[in-house]
């Protein structure tokens, strides 16, 4: 798979102003990877896909594509081609021409670009589509070309500025496998831009999760869900209970939190945080609504939190349970439907159970807005 | 209040202000079908297509044509060119210079033309004279100052146009283009201008129509290039002639012309688009054929039937010949003028033997009597000759030397009955 | 700024930048600002035959202004009162054709603005036509139906209002149809632009809580309206105390336009520092005055042209 060509950032700072865009991002990308930035509105990472299509000037450090260094390369001389949030299809050319228009740039003839069209049409299954106006198509097909128009400048890289964002759930999950195929089919490094937890999850090779600015984590989509570094990371992919409060003890790679309203509870240091934390520090312990098991009646085991169930509902694959904690604390619990039948538990007080390596202290920081 | 009389006395000022609107140029228009000297619609002499070849025969207005084609061309491409870069400056200029940027881009379409005429001509003065250049040289030449004077405003219309389009402007095709490794130019040429044809297409066919009829800035700087709007004002200004007219009705035929090929192009344009989605829906094909150019277009409807009532006007009048009914209206006029004058001699007469009668008793009173209409005529036209308002009406109620068979006394709005073809001369 | 001017050139390209850079400043510098300031210069100088200026003589006087205040040195007046007259004569009749064309257009303008259907564009179309006519033919045609001979004249005597014809010249209501004529379309335009955007449910509302015509027009739609009023008024005045065409041709003979002062000026007497004067206080007063207007009724600049 490293046949492609790799991105890298160095030390890249962006400044709008006094205001700081992107901070300090170092980032690798291997060649022929699916690669994603992830982050709520405003984190910088459009920013930074500008600044790697050229048309943003970082304000320090260096892009890196395929070891070249693109300092002063405007975004017409770059090996990169960007596929835009609202797509840019030129509205007064036919779908033909829009494919192939990084070809009439280069001069080639009508009928090379008509028979390029022709195979790049066949590719996102749009045969005979070529003469239409992008306004004829539906919102799938659009997409589909825009993809079309990307691969046909040949790029290097490919970029994507939340390209799904403005299709509907169904296609939009249709969508995600479709860039997964033409990614692994076409071989080229994907960047891909998006606030969509589950979109980065399901097609990228590794994730980079951002939060104004900063780069919290960078790693596969499992490591981030499970093994989350820092606060954020661990609240924005993926639902979680966050449980607040001070590290007690630490006893190799689990530690012992004094939640504030919780009690003593044990749990996994995350992976790039041990060794960090010591007694004393604020910290945070996330458990995922899954990972609990509404314990039987009576029987506790190591670990296990105790609350009321205030509410339920019910979202076909799974229940979920609403629950208070002492002092109010509200705990989310999902249970997968297995055609159990459920009674209601509301208002009755259950024993929550989690095991340990389900359980992540990071130390304590921002979290993602609801 | 009653919604019925409401509706009606809408609809009644509906109809008062078209007329105003209207009916200048409907009543302008007629007059240069009637032989008549001085243009007017009534009283009806008799039909003619004269003043159309005696416009034809005008030097200075062909001539002015000519300048006012070559200076539109001008001001066209001037004004076009820096309104789109003064809207595309406006879409990116820095926020705290926009308001001050747009209100001296936008000053020009408030300032008097007289004031931009002046200060056009008196700033390139200046640097002419500062560069030691001669009276003769570039910067002092009338179509020169004319254009750049004109495209002092007329840049402000089409800035506003231009960036009406332009805020709809999605800079990310722009930005695609590059991508896709284009340069500014390609991209430009490429994605930009065609986007902005339609309006650079409004601009300039408004860029065109203002400096056609534009007087106010043009007057103080055209020098030895007259456009046509100049020459039509000494005209009018010094002896108006149904020849004007003439040239007024072509103006407004072809006014109507365009305004109605417009219509019917937008319309056919809507029709297609139509069609063609209604195809997209349906079957998919590559062509899509075309509806007729007439299917639901009213306007193109209305188009042909001008042009076919053009067509045939023009091929009457080359066939019509109104020499018989001027004629008539000639020895009729002669007729009454010669009634008249009986009339007037009869009284003359009856007064004379009446005073032979009198002469005894009052021989100075009676005489003083019958002279006193004449000055008071003479009194009516005195002050027309005052500069600047030499009035064209005036010089029919003067008794015209050279025209007038009977010199006639009286005071009839049209004493004289002329022979068109001789009146090319007098309006100068 | 060469920040501002680095970022413009890299996103414009250098060479379409530059471009650009340049026709925008050729624009606001050149034919904008540098003649305007020039004519400023001018008219602080006293008439020179070419080859005195920049000479001793050539020193900075307030002689042209004085001229239109005093008159001529030794004139027979204390006050320059022909030409005073006509100066104010000029604002007075400009604000008169404004008010004039505002009574005439907004009715219009509303009908157009807030009536559907097909018609519209026909009248859309019936306005604008008019003004593709060349403003000269535009006057000569007023001037043949107000002629004494002219059509007005023989309808009104045919049926017995007058017994002599009427001199709609001399008395200057030629020269005021004149240019409420010529500037009926930027009246109607920029208060046809806002009413449109209207929502016709807010009048309807209005109507619904039992106010009358007048006052929904009072209260609602001028209200809303005001800012293409003020930017048909501020047009329209600018446009008709600016005017020349129509006092030349449509003008009584004993009644100047001030603009036909400027053009003496220019033209006849050859005196254009004298001419530039005129032109300045003219300018100057015309944008005073709309500002102060502007500024009584609470209307930005920015809404202009809009």
């Amino acid at each position: 798979m490293s046949a492609g060509v790799g991105v890298d950032l160095e030390n890249l700072w962006i400044r709008f102003g006094d205001f700081v865009a992107v901070r300090d991002a170092n980032v690798n990308i291997n060649g022929g990877d699916f690669f994603s930035f992830l982050g709520p509105s405003g984190c910088g990472k459009t920013t930074i896909l500008r600044a790697v299509s050229g048309f943003l000037e970082p304000s320090e450090g260096n892009v890196l594509i395929g070891g070249n260094n693109m300092k002063g390369i405007g975004p017409n001389k770059r090996p990169t081609a960007l596929i835009f949030q609202n797509l840019a299809l030129f509205p007064l050319m036919k779908v033909w021409e829009n494919i192939t228009f990084s070809m009439e740039i280069k001069g080639a003839s009508s009928a090379e670009r008509r028979k390029r069209a022709d195979e790049l049409l066949d590719m996102i299954a749009l045969p005979d589509q070529g003469d239409k106006l992008p306004s004829e198509l539906s919102g799938g097909q659009r997409q589909r070309v825009a993809i079309a128009r990307a691969l046909c400048a040949e790029p290097d890289v490919l970029l994507l500025d939340e390209p799904l964002s403005a299709l509907d759930l169904k296609l939009r999950q249709h969508m995600r496998t479709e860039l997964r195929e033409i990614q692994k089919r076409v071989g080229i490094t994907f960047i891909y831009i998006t606030h969509d937890q589950g979109e980065a999850l399901t097609m990228s090779d590794d994730i980079a999760v951002m939060r104004a600015g900063v780069i919290d984590q960078i790693a596969d989509g499992k490591t981030i869900y499970n093994d989350p570094s820092t606060a954020f990371a661990a609240s924005f992919v993926g639902e979680n209970n966050v449980f607040r409060g001070k590290v007690k003890q630490v006893m190799g790679s689990e530690a012992l939190i004094t939640t504030n309203r919780s009690g003593d509870l044990v749990a996994r240091i995350s992976t790039a945080n041990q060794g960090k934390m010591k007694e004393g520090d604020e910290a945070m312990m996330f458990i995922r609504p899954e990972a609990f098991a509404i314990a039987p009646d009576g029987v506790t085991g190591d670990h296990f939190v105790t609350a009321s169930v205030t509410h339920e509902e019910f979202e076909g694959n799974v229940f979920n349970i609403f629950t208070e904690g002492e002092g109010g604390k509200e705990i989310k619990v999902s249970i997968p439907n297995l055609g159990q039948s459920f009674e209601s538990h509301t208002g009755q007080a259950i024993t929550l159970e989690y095991e340990t390596r389900n359980a992540v202290v990071v130390p304590a920081g921002e979290l993602a807005a609801e | 209040m009653n919604t019925s009389f409401l509706r009606i006395s809408v609809w009644v000022y509906l109809a008062i202000f078209f007329a105003y609107l209207l009916g200048p140029l409907v009543i302008m228009s007629i007059t240069a079908f009637n032989s008549s000297e001085f243009p007017r619609a009534t009283p009806w002499e008799c039909l003619t297509f004269d003043w159309f070849s005696a416009l034809f025969q005008d030097q200075r207005i062909l001539n002015g044509i000519k300048n006012s084609l070559i200076i539109g061309l001008g001001t066209v491409v001037l004004s076009v060119a820096m309104g789109l870069a003064g809207a595309l400056m406006l879409t990116q200029i820095w926020p705290k210079l926009r308001a001050s940027y747009y209100t001296i881009i936008i000053a020009p379409i408030l300032i008097p033309g007289v004031v931009l005429g002046i200060s056009t001509l008196v700033f390139w003065d200046r640097i002419n004279r500062f560069l030691g250049l001669g009276a003769d040289s570039f910067l002092s030449n009338g179509i020169f100052l004319t254009v750049i004077g004109q495209s002092t405003f007329i840049a402000s219309y089409c800035m506003l146009v231009l960036v009406a389009r332009l805020q709809r402007y999605d800079v990310a095709l722009t930005e695609a283009a590059l991508d896709l490794g284009a340069t500014h130019a390609q991209a430009f040429r490429k994605i930009l201008l065609p986007f902005m044809r339609p309006a650079i297409a409004s601009a300039a066919v408004l860029a065109f129509l203002a400096s056609f009829e534009n007087y106010n800035t043009t007057t103080f700087t055209f020098g030895e290039y007259p456009t046509l709007t100049i020459e039509l004002a000494q005209k009018v200004r010094y002896g108006i002639t149904p020849a004007i007219s003439a040239l007024a009705f072509i103006i407004v035929v072809l006014t109507v012309f365009f305004a109605l090929l417009n219509e019917a192009s937008i319309k056919r344009k809507e029709v297609v688009a139509a069609a063609r989605r209604q195809a997209t829906v349906g079957e998919v094909t590559g062509k899509v054929r075309l509806p007729g150019f007439f299917t639901g277009n009213a306007a193109a409807v209305v188009l042909v039937v001008f042009a076919i009532a053009t067509i045939s006007v023009v091929g009457t009048a080359t066939v019509y010949s109104p020499a018989q009914c001027i004629a008539d209206v000639k020895e009729q006029k002669r007729l009454e003028a010669e009634k008249r004058i009986q009339e007037l001699r009869k009284k003359r007469e009856e007064q004379r033997k009446q005073r032979e009668a009198e002469q005894a008793e009052q021989a100075e009173q009676g005489e003083a009597q019958q002279s006193a209409p004449k000055p008071s005529n003479n009194s009516g036209f005195g002050n027309v000759f005052a500069p600047n308002t030499l009035s064209g009406e005036g010089e029919d109620d003067v008794p015209d030397t050279d025209t007038d068979e009977q010199p006639s006394g009286g005071n009839g709005g049209f004493g004289g009955a002329f022979d068109p073809n001789s009146l090319q001369s007098p309006s100068e | 700024m060469p920040g501002f001017l680095k970022e413009f050139l890299n996103r414009n390209g250098t060479g379409m930048g530059l471009a650009i850079l340049g026709l925008v400043l050729f624009w606001t510098i050149g034919l904008i600002i540098l003649p305007q300031l020039s004519m400023l210069d001018f008219s602080f100088r006293p008439n020179l035959p070419p080859p005195e200026i920049g000479g001793p003589k050539d020193v900075y006087t307030l002689e042209n202004y004085k001229y239109l205040v005093y008159g001529p040195e030794g004139g027979s007046q204390d006050y320059n009162v022909v030409d005073l007259r006509i100066f104010f004569r000029t604002l007075i009749a400009a604000v008169c054709v404004t008010i004039f064309n505002l009574i005439l257009c907004y009715p219009i303008a509303y009908y157009l603005g807030q009536t559907k259907g097909n018609h519209i564009r026909v009248f859309a179309l019936m306005l604008i036509i008019p003004y593709w006519i060349n403003e000269i033919l535009r006057a000569f045609a007023l001037r043949i139906i107000f002629g004494e001979t002219g059509v007005l004249n023989t309808v009104l005597v045919g049926v017995g209002i007058f017994d002599t014809p009427f001199d709609f010249i001399r008395n200057d209501i030629a020269l005021y149809a004149g240019l409420g004529y010529a500037y009926i379309l930027l009246m109607i335009f920029p208060i046809y632009n806002v009413i449109e955007s209207l929502d016709h449910n807010q009048i309807e509302a209005a109507r619904d809580l039992g106010a009358p015509w007048w006052r929904i027009h009072w209260r609602v739609v001028v209200p809303y309206a005001k800012p293409g009023i003020s930017s048909g008024c501020t047009m329209v005045f600018m446009l008709s105390a600016g005017a020349l065409a129509a006092p030349q041709i449509l003008g009584g003979p004993s009644s100047l336009w001030f603009t036909q002062l400027i053009y003496q000026q220019f033209n006849d007497n050859n005196d254009w520092p004298q001419g530039a004067a005129y032109a300045i206080v003219l300018l100057v007063t015309c944008i005073l005055f709309v500002l102060a207007v502007m500024r009584l009724f609470k209307v930005n600049m920015g809404d202009i042209g809009k």
